[in-house]
């Protein structure tokens, strides 16, 4: 490693900036133990690809403007949707998406499963904090005007973000099976037929007939559960992808 | 970006991804979570009766995000004398074209001027739209 740390050290900076890491001796120390980095190293050369991506260097901004809360709030979405992402694991485990059974499961979860309320609660407060900081980053995103090319398709990628968050708030906001849930899908299904030409056929499909029931719920729960979870996952990594290739938007 | 871009970026603080940026994330998380642990603890998440379809409460309303489309499907709906064809154009494609446009905002808008002191328009249609947001979700959930 420190051969060929010479060998394409150029310059003094990235020699300084190596020093300031201690990755490098981290993953060493994991190679003394062969299990992870042993065999597998040799033939995908994975330690070499970790140390790129770990020790690549983020950058923020010098600037008052950018370098405050502001510019945490897309870091604060991602958060969110992890702690979505693991409370719903949770609740998942005790969760019954049937008509007659629904209901009662949600019930039990806040008042007999320990803990199942903190972990209901979080659930339902990530989530609309969640749309709320998506917003707030989109909107600072459009008053930096950081969309600009060649962030262009990082909005457009992360309208696309914002639209699967609302498909969540959506298709999640069903599952409980109470009144507010059950009339609120009503209505909002009821006016998706207002969109010309698909708007009757969407709405047949969502609800999987004519009026909210088993099959609506089968599908919310198949929509919140498996289908936005992975486009989720997918879109996020496209849009992470671009911020650490291209970095963040130069300061005003 | 490469290492030798560095020089170029002076406007810049860097560090690197691991620990550095690992760890302010980690704290930046972990007081997150303590928010919404006592956030859940202070206002538990509500839960009304099982679902009865066949009786509709007084005022249903969508979940808060809804709202302000929700309340402006509703006052287009007041266009109707205009012809049974005006409150689908104005609720639902004006929407529809007003959500395609931000959208897909970075390739019609080429402004190359990027302080917002120097974008007026756009900073205020951006203001009116926020506002407008504001308004209609607020007029929905007193409605």
């Amino acid at each position: 490693m420190t051969e060929e740390r010479k060998k394409d050290g150029d310059g003094g900076e990235r020699r300084e900036f190596e020093r300031r890491t201690v990755f490098t001796e981290m993953l060493n120390l994991f190679s003394l133990v062969g299990i992870l980095y042993g065999a597998l190293d040799e033939r995908l050369s994975f330690k070499e690809g970790m140390r790129k991506q770990f020790e690549k260097p983020v950058w923020f901004y010098r600037t008052r403007l950018e370098s405050n809360f502001l510019a945490c709030l897309g870091g604060i979405t991602f958060a969110l949707y992890l702690f979505q992402v693991a409370t719903g694991i949770l609740l998942l485990m005790y969760y019954r998406p049937t008509t007659a059974e629904a209901y009662r499961s949600v019930v039990e979860i806040t008042t007999q499963v320990p803990y199942g309320w903190l972990i209901r609660g979080i659930h339902r407060w990530g989530a609309n904090l969640m749309v709320v900081t998506v917003l707030l980053h989109m909107m600072r995103v459009f008053f930096t005007a950081a969309y600009r090319p060649p962030r262009d398709v990082t909005w457009v990628n992360g309208m696309l973000l914002l639209v699967l968050t609302f498909g969540f708030g959506f298709s999640g906001y069903l599952l409980p099976w109470s009144q507010a849930s059950y009339w609120a899908t009503t209505v909002g299904t009821d006016s998706m037929s207002a969109i010309p030409i698909v708007g009757d056929t969407l709405k047949y499909f969502v609800r999987g007939g004519n009026t909210v029931g088993q099959l609506a719920l089968t599908r919310s729960f198949a929509f919140h559960v498996v289908i936005l979870p992975g486009l989720m996952l997918l879109f996020l990594v496209l849009h992470f992808l671009m911020i650490r290739r291209q970095g963040i938007a130069e300061p005003l | 970006m490469a290492y030798e871009d560095l020089k170029a970026y002076s406007k810049y603080g860097s560090e690197p991804f691991f620990p550095h940026h690992v760890l302010r994330q980690v704290i930046q998380f972990t007081v997150l979570f303590a928010l919404l642990i006592l956030l859940s603890y202070l206002a538990p998440a509500p839960l009304s009766p099982n679902a009865d379809p066949f009786e509709s409460p007084a005022n249903v309303k969508p979940d808060w995000f809804f709202l302000a489309a929700h309340q402006f499907l509703k006052l287009s709906e007041k266009m109707s004398f205009l012809g049974p064809w005006a409150p689908k154009v104005f609720g639902v494609l004006a929407q529809g074209v007003g959500a395609l446009a931000i959208w897909f905002l970075p390739f019609w808008d080429r402004n190359p001027e990027r302080h917002p002191s120097r974008r007026p328009t756009a900073i205020r249609i951006g203001i009116a739209m926020v506002f407008f947001f504001l308004v209609m979700t607020l007029w929905g959930h007193f409605s």
